[in-house]
């Protein structure tokens, strides 16, 4: 123990084909401290902490824990040495109980490998009830909140006596209320002696729990400060290179005519048997950005494939400026003028495959501009067309339109997905997390876009879980709660706490059911 | 030196490569079998399957032979241009085998029940076959049935109808059909065959060019432009641009409009025509007939595969690679069958399909291995300017 | 009836085996499309068991032949683990190549043999006419000692997969290799257990496939898509070891039909032709397909090459 660290990782260096992903980093962690690791998406602390676990292994620099080096091959050592983990997305299979999964991987066995839960069973109990973690051992984790599965993953760590705890981006998932929930647990643990890392890009919470905190920039290491001595301006100036003004410009919403009216709406589940979104109704008008906010997988999800006409209702009705699309095929609601940028731009949003130019046109190319009547493309028209998208809207790649959207950064690959259905000349803008895993400059310039549809009169419906998102752009907010709209709020009087209530169920509007 | 590293980095050239690979390790995991096999006459059996019709020594003879490797190269493109147009929409056509079998059906049915001519008969050819394929696309598009399965379940429904349909026009005297050029005629129950040469395909006068090989004719050269078609449908057109996008990412294809699942049967549909189609190439020469007893699906389907995959999934690849690979099977006729099986050259055709499950991986790893060591040098040149600035 | 019965219960068996080996490549995360070509390879273990090794042992010769088709079934299946596991090569084509490399290369082996033996007789074929009645249990009956043989790796199937160290593991890296490997599990060595195991009750599947009522076979032929109906058995089955014994059972009774239906009156006085019954199994299959694959219990990760860097 010759340390005051616990671990400390000097100068690691980890590359990948086209991209240096930490570039000569150094993270020290001292004993029974919550040290938080503040960075942008894709500032390396991901991949910094698959170091650590043994997932990656480093081109440069050494890992020490008590002063000592250790060489960390796999999981398997990292949990060795105490080693233990939260992911940001849970490690967690989703049709084991709670107690085979934080099992896995150290069962209790007799003889021929037999398995001995009762034995496990009794030692989750104990742990649960000593670090007051409520957990059902025998439920199944698909059938159990979110809140709840964290909650295994921490009791995972507990149960192979782990003492330096990783928590990534643990509060993204979690109402405000669960936040400072997990607050009191880091605390209490920190009290029992374990040392925390805290993986976060929210400073408010940092500068909340931690005691220091170091900071990534682009791969490279910034450095390391104590909490105590630095404001919160300071740290993002450490976190994103220059000052940045938090606050989203806007003028005055006119709202006009009512563009998107939404009557009773049922969308069904593809995860369980209960409905997903129940009997929701809401109007958007022309000049307003409506925010759908809420916890993640309330049934903000199946309410844009709802809209969108990616599932079918089960009931309702859907009118877009008068005319009723609830029958309409994707692509005819797409032609009336509703535009979407989706929630998961990998899955819905780009062809990775096909050059930057062809996802460009992916929602016209069918338009006599981009093809002959006899079914030919015409490429040469794609490419310019797509040339001035990429001009106007900064989209930077490699090689322009030719570009694989797949060897794109993640920025860009959005900025393209907003180019193509902004430049569409949308009546409704339905956009879903647009701004999710982008850097903050990226995400001023996301939140331009869309105050300025706003400003030209056009509807924006926008599903965001982001509180400051929700807050910062919005005209009106609708609380989604299990399937159900359970509150609309002014974002110029309503505080995150009270969204909060709304978010986590506790509290719930009864008259005005209805938006207008 | 950087010239090169980037012409490596080029997808043709590393797919040439792959397939190169592909052939020669076939072919000499062919060889050690030859050598377990009888090690004196090994050399000369891999020789043979390798010269094909080049073991004769006579030139007359050799084109003559070339010409009967041809006539069977065009059904075979005819398969791999059906397998590799699914596998571009994201489906494996392994039922290419039994829609190749409904072709079959269909046209000798029609040529010498119904004494069609060989365009209806091509047509019902290319239906049937289309028929058969749209059936896995649509339990695949409707009802999420793994096409796989589907595909092998149809072979043998198919193989099993086929048998039976043209069980009806054999020969009394043998397990073949009549010949496509006799059509039989039922009177007062008593069977007889009237001669009917307008089911055979036109020769074009082809068959001088390889020492009045008579098989030779339309068949090659259509299912060429069919490739060139196929090529053209998926880069230059609409639909292409659809289908490719449904095979890449069939969540943003739903998402942009497209009807994903219509797009499935259709493709299936295509890819069955194409099988179908190959059929009517061959047997609509009248090289060869249908035996009724055969208990196992042609292979040609399943070579269509092999010959899919070696062309790099590229039609006009599948042009050259469709050659080799019946070149090999003819060339595995010309063993010594006292000593070594023909089916020596479908052990080297499974072979290649088998190694070509390692082609992404090879491609994958070889751009990895470039570019890394391009990130190197230029992680190298930044260190080394900022070395001079405080860190 | 007897006759009925006993066929059902052989093909049952075989069904069973596969499907079981199907079953355990699954959940591990690879889908095993070559269980055809790993049957032939057990096959063809046993037969040449059967075709060199003195029969009169009785008890020791039945254990060998059983032990050649597994060690073949493995061996074979390592084709696939290889190519599927560590190159992350596309299982369907890879799978693919197997079945008809498993047909191609057992007819050249089988071909050689019979060749070197006497260059006059080209067949790929093996008669095991003497050694096939070490197999029965009864003399005169379809009734083998494969039967219970089957009937114990069922329930040994069910207790590794559900009550075994083994079996979370394995399972875990079929849904969530992630998971897995976040807890220190080797998910390329269990996705080997997981294909060998499949191996071992395929290339089993395969020697009692190729013993159920005849005394002969023909390599060239394969196994006639068995190793599909056993696809399509397993997924019937939900990929559950119980499930799976009952669907293979149904299976088992329609293929059987095929061998007998001219015992039956009542068949007989249908007139169907015989090729209706030689379909019945597949048709089936497909129609079971229909109504089972929308909403399928399928592992996750399955088909999906594991990759340490995905998260």
């Amino acid at each position: 123990m010759g340390s005051e660290y616990a671990i400390e990782m000097l100068g690691i260096t980890k590359r990948f084909p086209g991209i240096i992903a930490n570039d000569n980093i150094t993270l020290q962690l001292r004993r029974g401290e919550i040290h938080a690791l503040l960075g942008e998406n894709g500032a390396g602390k991901s991949t910094l902490m698959s170091v650590l676990f043994g997932l990656y292994e480093p081109e440069e620099g050494v890992i020490k824990k008590d002063g000592e080096v250790v060489r960390i091959n796999d999981p398997n050592d990292a949990n060795a040495l105490g080693i233990g983990m939260v992911h940001q997305h849970f490690k967690l299979v989703e049709c084991f109980t709670v107690l085979d999964n934080i099992i896995l991987g150290v069962e209790p066995t007799g003889k021929f490998g037999l398995l001995k839960k009762d034995e496990a069973r009794k030692r989750v109990l104990e742990l649960s009830e000593r670090y007051g973690l409520q957990v059902d051992p025998d439920a199944k984790i698909s059938d159990i909140t979110v809140g709840m599965q964290q909650r295994t993953e921490i009791l995972k760590m507990l149960y192979r006596d782990n003492d330096i705890l990783i928590f990534d981006e643990p509060t993204a998932v979690l109402t405000p209320q669960e936040i400072d929930e997990l607050m009191q647990i880091m605390r209490n643990l920190r009290a029992e002696g374990k040392s925390i890392l805290f993986i976060s890009h929210k400073l408010a919470e940092i500068m909340a729990v931690a005691d220091r905190c170091s900071v990534l920039r682009k791969g490279r290491y910034i450095g390391t400060v104590n909490t105590k001595d630095v404001t919160v301006e300071e740290l993002s100036a450490m976190m994103v290179g220059h000052n940045v003004n938090f606050h989203v410009e806007k003028k005055e919403a006119h709202p006009g005519d009512v563009v998107l009216h939404v009557e009773n709406m049922t969308v069904a589940s593809r995860a369980h048997k209960n409905n997903a979104v129940k009997n929701v109704s809401f109007d958007v008008r022309g000049g307003e950005v409506v925010c759908i906010a809420g916890i993640d997988g309330n049934g903000q999800t199946e309410l844009v494939y709802g809209i969108t006409g990616l599932e079918p209702l089960v009931s309702g009705k859907i009118v877009m400026q008068g005319k009723d699309i609830t029958k309409a095929s994707i692509r005819q609601r797409s032609l009336a003028g509703m535009c979407h940028i989706p929630e998961d731009r990998h899955k819905h949003g780009l062809v990775l495959d096909f050059p930057l130019d062809y996802n460009i046109v992916l929602q016209r190319y069918f338009e006599d501009h981009f093809t002959t009547h006899a079914g030919f493309l015409r490429r040469g028209n794609i490419r310019k067309y797509s040339d001035e998208l990429i001009d106007q809207f900064d989209i930077r790649s490699g090689q322009g339109s030719a570009t694989t959207a797949r060897a794109m950064s993640g920025g860009n690959q959005q900025k393209a997905i907003i180019a193509r259905e902004i430049d569409r000349k949308p009546e409704l803008l339905v956009a879903v997390q647009p701004t999710r895993g982008l850097d903050v400059g990226a995400i001023e310039n996301v939140h331009r876009h869309i105050i300025a549809q706003r400003d030209a009169g056009k509807a924006v419906l926008l599903v965001s879980l982001e509180m400051d998102e929700v807050l910062d752009v919005s005209d009106r907010i609708l609380v989604m709660y299990e399937g159900e709209i359970v509150g609309e709020l002014d974002p110029k009087k309503t505080t995150p706490e009270e969204m909060g209530l709304y978010m986590a169920g506790a509290k719930r509007d009864t008259a005005g059911k209805k938006g207008a | 030196m950087n010239k090169k590293v980037s012409l490596l980095k080029k997808p043709a050239v590393q797919t040439l490569i792959a397939s190169l690979l592909c052939i020669v390790l076939g072919l000499l995991i062919g060889y050690v079998a030859l050598l377990l096999i009888n090690p004196a006459g090994a050399w000369d059996a891999i020789q043979s399957i390798i010269k094909n019709f080049w073991t004769y020594s006579k030139h007359t003879t050799q084109i003559k032979n070339l010409g009967n490797t041809l006539v069977k190269t065009a059904p075979l493109l005819m398969c791999s241009l059906s397998v590799l147009f699914a596998y571009k929409v994201g489906l494996f056509n392994i039922g290419a085998a039994g829609q190749y079998v409904a072709g079959a059906g269909a046209c000798i049915y029609c040529a010498v029940a119904l004494g069609w001519n060989w365009v209806f008969c091509m047509i019902a050819a290319i239906l049937a076959g289309a028929l058969v394929g749209s059936i896995s696309g649509v339990l695949k598009a409707y009802r999420n049935v793994n096409e796989v399965i589907s595909c092998i379940m149809l072979n043998w429904i198919t193989l099993y109808l086929i048998n039976t349909l043209l069980a009806g026009v054999k020969e009394p005297t043998s397990n073949y059909t009549y010949s496509i050029t006799k059509r039989l005629v039922v009177e007062n129950g008593v069977a007889s065959t009237v001669p009917n040469p307008g089911t055979v395909l036109p020769s074009l006068g082809l068959e001088n060019l390889f020492n009045n090989n008579k098989y030779v004719g339309l068949a090659l050269p259509l299912a060429v432009v069919l490739a060139i078609a196929v090529w053209v449908l998926l880069n230059k057109t609409q639909l292409g641009y659809e289908l490719r996008a449904t095979g890449m990412n069939k969540n943003a294809a739903k998402y942009c409009g497209m009807q994903d699942k219509q797009n499935i049967v259709m493709t299936m549909a295509i890819a069955g025509a194409l099988a179908g189609m190959g059929a009517a190439m061959l047997y609509l020469t009248g090289i060869q007939q249908w035996s009724v007893t055969q208990s196992s699906v042609p292979s040609m389907g399943f070579n269509g595969i092999a010959a899919a995959f070696l062309g790099g999934l590229n039609p006009i690849g599948a042009i050259f690679s469709s050659f080799f690979i019946q070149h090999i099977t003819d060339g595995g006729s010309y063993l010594d069958m006292r000593v070594y099986s023909g089916e020596i050259s479908d052990l080297i055709s499974s072979l290649i399909i088998y190694l070509c499950g390692f082609v992404f991986f090879f491609k994958t790893s070889l751009t990895n291995a470039i570019t890394l060591r391009e990130d190197k040098k230029l992680l190298d040149e930044r260190r080394n300017k900022e070395g001079g600035k405080a860190s | 009836m007897i006759l009925l019965i006993q066929y059902m219960l052989v093909f049952t068996s075989v069904l069973m085996l596969v499907a079981l080996g199907g079953c355990f490549s699954e959940h591990s995360g690879v889908i095993n499309i070559g269980l055809e070509g790993i049957m032939v390879f057990g096959a063809l273990g046993g037969a040449l068991v059967m075709k060199y090794m003195p029969a009169q042992y009785g008890f020791v010769f039945v254990v060998c032949c059983i032990l050649a088709s597994m060690l073949m079934g493995v061996l074979y299946s390592l084709l696939l683990a290889v190519a599927a596991i560590n190159f992350k090569a596309d299982q369907t084509l890879v799978g693919t190549a197997m079945n008809l490399l498993g047909t191609a290369a057992a007819t050249v082996i089988v071909k050689a043999l019979n060749t070197a033996e006497n260059p006059n007789n080209p067949s790929s074929t093996i008669q095991y006419i003497a050694a096939k009645k070490n197999f029965l249990i009864v003399d005169g009956y379809e009734f083998n000692w494969f039967m219970p043989l089957a009937l114990i790796l069922l329930l040994l199937s069910y207790v590794i997969l559900y009550k075994t160290r083994f079996g979370l593991r394995l399972m875990a890296c079929g849904e969530h290799p992630q998971a897995a490997s976040s807890v220190g599990i080797n998910v390329l060595k269990m996705r080997y257990w997981g294909v060998m195991i499949s191996g071992l009750l395929g290339g089993f599947g395969g020697l009692v496939y190729i013993t159920a009522g005849v005394s002969e076979w023909k390599f060239e032929n394969g196994v006639a898509g068995f190793g599909f109906l056993a696809l399509a058995v397993m997924i019937f089955g939900g990929w559950k070891p119980f499930r799976i014994a009952l669907a293979a059972l149904l299976f088992g009774l329609f293929r059987s039909l095929s061998n007998v239906y001219t015992g039956f009156a009542f068949l007989n006085s249908l007139n169907l032709p015989s090729t209706v019954y030689n379909m019945l199994p597949y048709i089936i299959s497909l129609v079971v397909l229909i109504f089972f694959s929308a909403n399928s219990a399928a592992p996750k990760a399955e088909g999906i090459p594991y990759d340490k860097g995905s998260r």
